[in-house]
């Protein structure tokens, strides 16, 4: 029995024996897997409500989205609220295009840099083993702190070297916070590869250069394309950095512009909810179209 | 033509040796094997001609030029890995014909290479699939496949059939050899398989702790072999070792060394030892005569183990008052059971005599006087 195996704490023990009786109590009624579903669909529930409040209230009038008590579903839609955003705010499309470029570069930038470091790690030597583990866990460290702390000192850098309210300036920051994603990710994948398959490249008429392109590349793929999806996710993401880097229009990303919607006076529900929508959209749909690469580059390599 | 050389070459791995004073010449379209147990330094020397390991110390010729430190992929080389190094996101056609495409030769053109080689190899119905479709023999032929496409001058192999089957391997083992004759490249074979070495090499280089102790045919490192660890490591079973001595000085009778439990004749042993000094007396399996009644000069013995192998059979037996027990093989029509005693006999001309010491071989013609230091061959 499992219980015999854990540590003699009589509560943990008192619990599992209990679900153990309910288990096979519900196994003799047949029920054990319309349970499992029911918790299954409460938790799908559970996430996916809010999506689907925001999406269906960009699409209603603000007193049907405020009505008491709510209405779950509204009879009467609207899809005025989309030009209403962009004539209310015109600047949103500056959000927008802020938001895709510093997502696109330093996302770019992660995966080009992290992909080089940890081939380099995993397949050039290092002494006292730097390369296998310590360098790599260094990497990781700046990832430890809450980036609240980190964004203080990096304001009075970026002030210095002109990067304040700069798209490069959040390009900047965004990929050196993700270069540890991308080489923790990548780790085990490179890790996988047999040194032949180099050395096969290298004898077959290719430089290092060449084999690292034509062959290593592609053979970690999975892993490039989870890394990548993971990296530009983060920076689409990103609020705090953005909020305290950034000042006006000029590199302010989507998430300030949602957080805006909040002011002294009052919160546009109606508009904050479309802002959402177009600002989930992408990643949603991106990470939608590459599903299955995205749970094989999670589950390959290092996480196995 | 394609002639090999390698002077002098040393690799050193921080404190340790790789491969020591690596001296040896292969000559043009040869079929050499390098061999030798795990850790001997094949493997290094073979690297350090593919260009995959850079030499501490030393020079590596081919056709009298210098490339010791050229690139691997301007040395003109192929090889086939032990893990066969596929490229898994490319199909069979485009693995074999890889190298031409680096090389930049157009896609027609390579098709028809691809094409004939797979006719070579007998895999021209697998260029459509992918790689991880395929059998262990098939995929080692693609891996061949792509290894000769380009036409190499010199081919290496390291280990290419440690994974494959007993039977696949034999099969492999011909393929490999007639392909290799009819290509004429010369070719250099990593394993430590002693067989497939004998079978498959014109010559072989057994290595040990990073040294080449032996350079010769297969008949050569079997029969005259240049000291102990050869001796042992050549030949399946191996040689029996026996440390002994002659009886009394200039006696044909030996003797166990420390105690004379047991003791049988050998004549024509080498005047180095006619001394009462231990040597070591190594006798092959079936050079052993036996009989089953006490002959003059044989060693009695206990079978504690019959092993018949249909032909004949193999007997594992412990001498005398010794402990130690030695292999022999005894024709199948010899009725023989455990616990049996017999009697060995041992025919001069295959027993062979190795310093103690240093494991060289003492050899009869090397030495005029009873004086001499045993030298043996260089180790």
């Amino acid at each position: 029995m499992a219980t015999d195996t854990q540590p003699s704490h009589g509560v943990v023990r008192t619990v599992l024996a209990g679900a153990e009786r309910v288990h096979e109590m519900l196994d003799s009624y047949g029920l054990v897997p319309t349970v499992t579903n029911g918790i299954a669909l409460l938790f799908v529930v559970w996430t996916l409500f809010p999506v689907y409040w925001m999406v269906s209230g960009s699409l209603r009038t603000r007193s049907d989205l405020l009505a008491t008590p709510p209405k779950l579903v509204s009879t009467a839609l609207t899809v005025g609220n989309y030009p209403e955003l962009f004539a209310q705010r015109p600047a949103f499309y500056e959000f927008l295009f802020n938001s895709v470029i510093v997502t696109v570069g330093s996302a770019a930038i992660a995966v080009l840099l992290g992909t080089a470091a940890t081939y380099g790690f995993v397949n050039y030597e290092f002494p006292y083993d730097l390369g296998r583990f310590h360098l790599p866990f260094l990497v990781l460290t700046t990832r430890f702190l809450p980036p609240i702390v980190t964004v203080i000192p990096l304001y009075i850098i970026f002030d210095t070297a002109g990067l304040l309210n700069t798209r490069l300036g959040l390009v900047l920051a965004y990929a050196a916070f993700n270069i540890p994603f991308v080489v923790w990710m990548l780790k085990g994948f490179f890790a996988e590869l047999p040194d032949s398959i180099v050395e096969a490249a290298v004898l077959d008429g290719h430089t290092e250069f060449g084999a690292f392109f034509k062959i290593v590349l592609p053979m970690v793929r999975p892993g490039l394309i989870a890394a990548t999806i993971f990296t530009v996710i983060n920076a689409w993401n990103e609020l705090l950095f953005a909020v305290i880097l950034t000042s006006n229009t000029e590199a302010q990303t989507l998430p300030v512009a949602l957080a805006t919607f909040k002011t002294a006076y009052a919160i546009q529900w109606e508009l904050l909810t479309v802002a959402g929508t177009i600002a989930m959209a992408p990643v949603l749909l991106f990470a939608f179209l590459v599903r299955e690469k995205l749970l094989r580059g999670f589950t390959m390599g290092a996480v196995r | 033509m394609v002639r090999v050389r390698y002077d002098d070459v040393t690799k050193r791995y921080g404190n340790e040796i790789g491969a020591k004073d690596i001296d040896i010449t292969v000559e043009d379209g040869e079929f050499a094997v390098l061999l030798g147990p795990s850790g001997c330094g094949k493997t290094t020397t073979l690297r350090c001609l593919a260009g995959l390991t850079d030499p501490t110390e030393g020079e590596i010729r081919i056709d009298g030029t210098d490339i010791t430190d050229r690139h691997p992929k301007n040395r003109d080389i192929a090889m086939v890995f032990q893990e066969l190094a596929l490229y898994p996101h490319m199909g069979v056609a485009a693995n074999i014909g890889y190298p031409l495409k680096v090389e930049g030769v157009d896609k027609k053109a390579r098709r028809e290479r691809v094409e004939e080689v797979a006719e070579t190899l007998d895999i021209g119905e697998l260029l459509d699939r992918e790689t991880d479709e395929l059998s262990g023999g098939q995929r080692q032929r693609v891996a061949i496949g792509r290894a000769i496409i380009r036409r190499p001058s010199v081919f290496l192999m390291d280990e290419p059939l440690a994974s494959l089957d007993a039977k696949l391997k034999v099969e492999m083992r011909n393929e490999i050899k007639k392909l290799q004759r009819e290509l004429g490249i010369t070719t250099l074979y990593v394993t430590h398989d002693q067989e497939e070495a004998m079978t498959l090499g014109d010559k072989l280089i057994v290595m040990n702790d990073g040294t080449v102790q032996q350079v010769g045919t297969p008949a050569e490192v079997y029969h005259d072999p240049t000291n102990q660890f050869v001796a042992g490591f050549i030949g399946s079973p191996s040689m029996n070792f026996l440390r002994v001595r002659r009886k009394a000085p200039g006696s044909q009778r030996v003797v166990a060394a420390d105690d004379a439990t047991f003791s049988f004749s050998v004549e024509g042993l080498p005047t180095a030892v006619d001394d009462t000094d231990p040597f070591v007396l190594g006798v092959r399996p079936q050079y052993f005569s036996v009989h089953q009644s006490p002959i003059d000069g044989a060693a009695k013995a206990k079978v504690t183990v019959t092993e018949p192998m249909g032909d004949e059979q193999l007997l594992t037996v412990q001498l005398d008052g010794d402990g130690r027990e030695i292999a022999v093989r005894a024709p199948f029509d010899v009725a023989i059971t455990r616990g049996d005693t017999i009697w060995l006999g041992v025919s001069d001309e295959r027993a062979y005599v190795f310093d103690v010491e240093t494991g060289a071989r003492i050899r009869q013609t090397e030495l005029s006087t009873d004086t001499a230091v045993p030298t043996g061959s260089r180790p």
